[in-house]
């Protein structure tokens, strides 16, 4: 059986969206020094908001506007507690993912019970074709034979995330709030010693990637899957931790390391069409994990090695 | 600060947290209750709050409620586990939130050895804690010697370790031990010999492993508090580096504590298993991981108070689900409950006016007290 198809390769690019949103937060987060591990909670919360507001207002893209929202509003909530009250922020990141994880079931029987007169326990029966984000065939290019099969007819914000990809790079290198970012997070005393506000710059970088894990969330209820249901980001707020390091923390290093995620996801699903226990399939993402973090660490590692010997000599 | 006044404020501290979990709490159920008026909604609610609060340990007569109280104790057996194995790798700063994996591993292989071993007597429940509690240790080897030699981060690896137990062992349910003659996926049933007595025998599951959780406390608190191993642990949370050149082997500390955890972690699910189930079920992570972070924040990384935490948790459990039969509201409450206490507790922050005030006033009173000392003694 061939699997390499270009409907395979479609797929990579479909499975890695989300991981690449959610990556691109966490490598803003890295440069700025938040490393936000409540990425997860943050998507399966803005998932959760924007289906209903998709569905209320039968408008996909308030829904997105929505998720976008709840994730900023969220992140600035854990900035609170993070550079305020000064919770370790790996708790505060731990924290928002019990609420991501318990809390939003909680939230989606209230809402509905409310709303609908019966308290569901997912909004999958809600989310209709009308609510999904829709796709686009892009000109020409859909013409084009293979490549036109694997790259056009995506969602709109599979390209939005790519997009974001370069103005990701954009904005941490070419302007002064991305140069701001960095300072703080390298060195957030020296920042603070040429005026610059690290506790402000540090609102702004959670912010911003809050906004990018909720347009992930969003991608999740109302494209990837139909509708929120309990846990279903499952775990690729944290696989975008892992990418960003594999990305040696720069956006586009990371935005391989995410189409890496969406391969091995991609390729699971293709052996388990085979009549493979889907239970040996699932867990590759998360091996793929672990063997990129170690693979990365020890080309790290001789790097630096390399660069003391040459030091030395 | 003088001893009195820093308790004081870690007393006031604790009180302002939970009270504000409460808060939040109430603001939720009242959202979520029935009522056509505000002021139906309001009792409604605040029957709610009522179920929550006092309805695990009274009943509506108001007589002691001792199944719930039972209830609450058992619930109490693997919280106090993952909440010991929390408190020892979080005292090292590393977050390793394995513990969730190491639950449900601890717990599968206990089962498995409580029905393949034919060991006599007392022996098969001992053997097949144990060789759950090892089986999470050596898993832990994974995470801490990568990050002890790699620097890689034990967090998001433990984390994806996490999804891996739990597939893998779907997987084996599925192709090797389920017992097909059942109708949901389950294990055949333990040998008679490998479940635990039971302390109180009503239903509750509460049996002599809560016993084991309280001994378990107890060691672990010498270990942290009296050896020289958990001197390192605790000093490489606070200053690694002090550590590092002060002679201590930091790697070995750092795989040390959380092999240790995971040992606890897996014995915690061992004894759940053998204590509450006659067959393994399990499909799904339990959960009993991330309230074991709670309970080791609350608890404040010692393990002494960890029994306390933990019935605290297993306390407001009970309440929330007692809340969601009676009075229709879902019982996820507790997890946004949790989290509420969880950031209140972990913020150093929070109320640091006051404490700056305090702080202030024993300086006050130190320096008045030594004034009138050296006042004394220039009279005589």
């Amino acid at each position: 059986m061939n699997i390499f198809t270009t409907a395979f390769f479609f797929s990579i690019f479909r499975i890695a969206t989300p991981i690449l949103l959610a990556t691109l937060a966490a490598v803003i987060g890295e440069k700025g020094g938040v490393s936000n591990i409540g990425l997860e909670g943050i998507m399966m919360m803005s998932a959760l908001f924007g289906s209903l507001t998709a569905y209320w207002t039968g408008q996909w893209w308030v829904g997105v506007l929505c998720a976008m929202a709840v994730g900023c509003l969220e992140a600035l909530m854990m900035g609170f507690f993070a550079f305020r009250l000064k919770t370790d922020i790996i708790l505060t990141g731990t924290a928002v993912n019990m609420i991501g994880s318990g809390g939003t079931l909680f939230l989606v029987k209230v809402i509905t019970n409310a709303t609908e007169g019966k308290s569901f326990a997912s909004t999958t029966g809600l989310i209709t074709k009308i609510h999904q984000i829709p796709s686009w065939n892009i000109p020409l290019i859909k013409d084009i034979p293979v490549i036109g099969k694997v790259i056009s007819g995506h969602s709109i914000l599979t390209y939005i995330a790519f997009l974001l990809v370069w103005l990701t790079a954009v904005l941490l290198y070419k302007t002064p709030l991305g140069l701001n970012i960095r300072s703080v997070g390298e060195n957030p005393n020296a920042a603070s010693s040429v005026g610059v506000s690290v506790d402000k710059i540090r609102f702004i970088t959670i912010g911003i990637g809050g906004v990018l894990a909720g347009l992930g969330g969003a991608y999740m209820s109302m494209y990837y899957a139909m509708g929120w249901s309990l846990d279903m980001v499952a775990g690729r707020g944290f696989i975008a931790l892992a990418a960003q390091s594999m990305g040696g923390g720069e956006p586009l290093g990371s935005m391989f390391a995410a189409l890496i995620f969406g391969f091995a996801q991609a390729l699971g699903i293709k052996v388990s069409a085979t009549g493979v226990d889907s239970n040996l399939v699932a867990p590759i993402p998360y091996i793929v994990t672990i063997l990129a973090l170690i693979v990365f660490a020890l080309i790290q590692r001789s790097n630096e090695k390399r660069r003391h010997e040459r030091a030395l000599s | 600060m003088s001893k009195k006044n820093s308790l004081k404020f870690s007393i006031v501290r604790a009180v302002a947290a939970l009270g504000i979990a409460l808060a939040v709490a109430f603001l939720l159920i009242f959202v979520s209750a029935d009522g056509a008026t505000f002021g139906a909604k309001l009792s409604n609610s605040l029957s709610a709050l009522q179920q929550m609060l006092v309805r695990p340990l009274f009943k509506k007569s108001g007589k002691f409620a001792s199944k719930n109280f039972c209830d609450i104790l058992a619930g109490m057996i693997p919280i106090m586990f993952t909440g010991l194995a929390t408190c020892i790798m979080f005292a090292a700063n590393q977050f390793n939130l394995g513990a969730e994996g190491g639950i449900m591993l601890g717990a599968f292989i206990t089962a498995v050895v409580a029905i393949y071993c034919p060991l006599p007597g007392p022996l098969l429940p001992i053997v097949a804690i144990l060789a759950g509690g090892l089986a999470v240790a050596i898993v832990m080897l994974i995470p801490s010697v990568l990050k002890a030699k790699l620097g890689v981060s034990e967090m998001v690896n433990s984390l994806m370790m996490n999804y891996v137990i739990m597939y893998i062992l779907n997987f084996l349910m599925n192709s090797y031990l389920a017992d097909r003659s059942k109708g949901i996926t389950q294990t055949y049933a333990f040998r008679k010999n490998a479940i635990l007595p039971q302390i109180i025998d009503n239903g509750s599951r509460f049996s002599w492993g809560w016993a084991i959780g309280i001994i378990a406390v107890i060691v672990c608190w010498f270990f942290m508090y009296r050896t020289r191993w958990g001197y390192g642990i605790r000093m490489t949370g606070i200053n690694q580096p002090f550590v590092m050149y002060s002679g201590m082997n930091v790697p070995l500390i750092i795989i040390l504590c959380q092999v240790i955890g995971g040992f606890l972690a897996g014995m915690g699910g061992g004894i759940e298993m053998l204590g509450r189930y006659e067959y393994y079920n399990w499909s799904a992570l339990p959960g009993y991981g991330w309230t074991g972070i709670t309970v080791a924040i609350l608890a404040g990384n010692n393990p002494i108070f960890v029994p306390l935490a933990a019935f605290f948790m297993s306390y407001l459990t009970k309440g929330c689900s007692l809340m969601s039969t009676n009075a229709n509201v879902p019982a996820q409450l507790i997890d946004i409950i949790q989290a509420v206490i969880f950031l209140f507790f972990a913020a150093q922050q929070f109320l640091s006016g006051y404490r700056q005030k305090l702080v202030i006033k024993s300086a006050q009173e130190e320096l008045a007290a030594k004034a009138k000392a050296s006042g004394e003694r220039s009279d005589a």
